[in-house]
């Protein structure tokens, strides 16, 4: 049976809407305008045990949304919601102790307090036996090399930090499945890794579900073996990530900054995105990468590059195009 | 019921440990509780020292009023306020979700996560203010009448607690409801120096029944004063369940409509 299924679920917003300036604040005192936003549109997911799923999509495509209302945070308008057998929304403590959920943007540690203190509550909310609690701590704070900060107040942790004890509060309950909001937001490259291979481990040895939004696509490339990519509310594409790349991201994006002022001619067949004296954004095909690297290299030694997977957006613009071409 | 009170518990040495954390405001929360206090005694002594009697009340029940009116605003501030009061700012920046999505009741890890025992010296001032209200007005109270009188301030501390939590809810539904929350602080300061006896008409069934303030330190009073009939301890009992009834069936409403924030 699919740990999680959802089958035509839907979730519309009722916005409020004012006219700017004070003129359109004394009007809305006296005749609101509610317009309807329609977040998560019919959508159909299932997920399996033990699954590791990239839940992608650029900004207001509606994966929050559907991250919320697979924890219950949020009900559904319609359709039909049903995760570990239970209905979300429902909000049963026997539901909620087999799910974690962690938020890139929200924290769960108390602030004020040590990460220690923080877990003292987490085990206490959940039942923990002793055994277990020991044993999970024990494990999370050698996979992260953490011991040091366990007797740290939070709010003196750097980001990278935060996100590890974010991590070992959210699985010291050994939860079947996790849901993960944008863990590596802000983090730098090592932090990432850090955390990529700590997650690679939980899935592979507890056997941990994991539905993982980001907008970071070397988190999902990395991870995640299938891939949902969210659109306006709706499933544009459902397989494994491979295919989605391979078939849909075609290009890479190219920045190459100079300190001084330079005419820097683009390559042939390189769109550009950005261009002034010091600073040049291109998308260069992914046959042609390498090659291209290597003529901006041989042609302007002292140009400072960095390549980017395409962004997201492009992605599913590039889906729906291909869909209106051979619908 | 067991799991709770441990859980309550360890929210209470956890705010108690958070509170160390800062020296200045864990030892400053005394001293701003206790100016509080003397503001409040002298703010009484203004009004009341000029009259002898008040709607049939004489001084030292006077005084029983606002030392009670004090002993639950002390409880309240001990155990819930800083707590709920925190509700409607939850609501708006979608804090809510750290609640929602953990396995203990949100409404009781809200309740109890922000006490605060600088109000503690408040509520020992403001029962030594009952007792000495009680040795001014010459009452001998038994040992039962004790006892029903801290039943009642503990069951109107609730009432306050249910107030505060259905006022707070409303973000839920609406925008925002400072309004109301700043129109139930004048309600309270205005309940403080006005004893309920003194509500006639329509003023009694909005304080009475609507916006029950007018019985909180009243009805506990008049227990003391050996004035309490009957049906007024039964209206403080039934009022005060029909609200918490309210309370927990709206702050529930509410959860069911919560509309977090977008990400």
């Amino acid at each position: 049976m699919s740990l999680i299924k959802t089958r035509n679920l839907t979730k519309t917003f009722r916005r409020f809407e004012k006219a700017p300036g004070l003129a359109g604040s004394v009007k809305s005192l006296f005749k609101r305008v509610y317009t309807e936003k329609t977040a998560v549109d019919g959508f159909d997911l299932t997920a399996e045990e033990g699954e590791f799923i990239g839940l992608i999509g650029p900004n207001g495509a509606g994966k929050t949304t559907l991250i919320k209302m697979l924890t219950g945070i949020i009900a559904p308008t319609s359709g039909e919601v049903n995760v570990l057998g239970y209905y979300p929304n429902k909000l049963e403590n026997a539901f909620k102790k087999q799910y974690a959920v962690v938020m890139g943007q929200k924290s769960q540690l108390i602030f004020d307090l040590t990460c220690a203190d923080t877990f003292l509550l987490y085990k206490e909310m959940y039942e923990i036996p002793n055994d277990v609690y020991k044993r999970n701590l024990e494990l999370f704070v050698d996979l992260f090399d953490a011991r040091g900060y366990l007797n740290t107040q939070a709010r003196t942790l750097s980001l990278g930090e935060r996100m590890k004890m974010e991590l070992v509060t959210a699985l010291l309950h050994n939860p079947r499945v996790l849901f993960l909001d944008e863990p590596t937001i802000g983090l730098d490259a090592p932090a990432q890794r850090h955390i990529r291979a700590f997650l690679k481990e939980m899935n592979l040895r507890h056997g941990t579900t994991i539905l993982l939004t980001s907008h970071n696509m070397e988190d999902v490339r990395s991870l995640c073996p299938r891939s949902v990519l969210v659109g306006s509310g709706k499933k544009v594409y459902d397989g494994p990530t491979d295919k989605l790349f391979d078939a849909y991201q075609t290009s890479k994006k190219v920045t190459a900054q100079f300190e001084d002022a330079t005419d820097f001619r683009l390559p042939e067949n390189c769109p550009v995105l950005e261009q002034n004296a010091h600073k040049t954004v291109f998308t260069v095909p992914k046959a042609l990468c390498g090659a291209v690297l290597h003529q901006i290299m041989r042609d302007y030694p002292q140009c400072d590059l960095f390549v980017e997977e395409e962004d997201i957006g492009v992605i599913v613009e590039r889906i729906y195009a291909g869909r209106e071409a051979n619908p | 019921m067991k799991r709770n009170v441990r859980f309550v518990l360890l929210l209470m040495k956890l705010k108690l440990s958070r509170m160390m954390m800062f020296r200045v405001s864990f030892f400053g929360a005394f001293i701003a509780d206790g100016t509080m206090f003397i503001i409040q005694l002298l703010a009484f002594e203004a009004i009341y020292s000029q009259v002898d009697a008040i709607g049939g009340w004489n001084r030292g029940q006077m005084i029983i009023f606002v030392g009670t009116f004090a002993v639950v605003n002390a409880l309240n501030m001990l155990i819930y306020f800083f707590g709920v009061n925190d509700i409607p700012e939850k609501i708006k920046r979608g804090d809510l979700d750290g609640y929602i999505t953990k396995p203990v009741s949100p409404l009781l890890r809200v309740t109890f996560e922000n006490v605060n025992p600088g109000s503690v010296p408040l509520l020992i001032f403001s029962a030594g203010i009952v007792c000495y209200g009680v040795s001014a007005a010459g009452i001998n109270i038994s040992f039962m009448t004790g006892l029903l009188y801290v039943l009642l301030v503990l069951l109107m501390t609730l009432l306050w607690y249910d107030m505060e939590l259905i006022l707070r809810s409303i973000p839920f539904l609406v925008l925002s409801a400072n309004g109301i929350v700043q129109l139930e602080e004048q309600l309270i300061e205005m309940n403080f120096k006005i004893p309920g006896i003194l509500y006639k008409g329509g003023f009694k069934v909005v304080f009475y029944f609507i916006l029950p303030y007018g019985i909180m330190s009243t009805t506990p009073t008049q227990m003391l004063s050996g004035l309490l009939t009957a049906s007024g301890f039964l209206h403080a009992v039934v009022i005060t369940a029909f609200f918490t009834a309210f309370a927990i069936g709206f702050w529930r409403y509410g959860l069911r409509h919560y509309k977090s924030t977008g990400s």
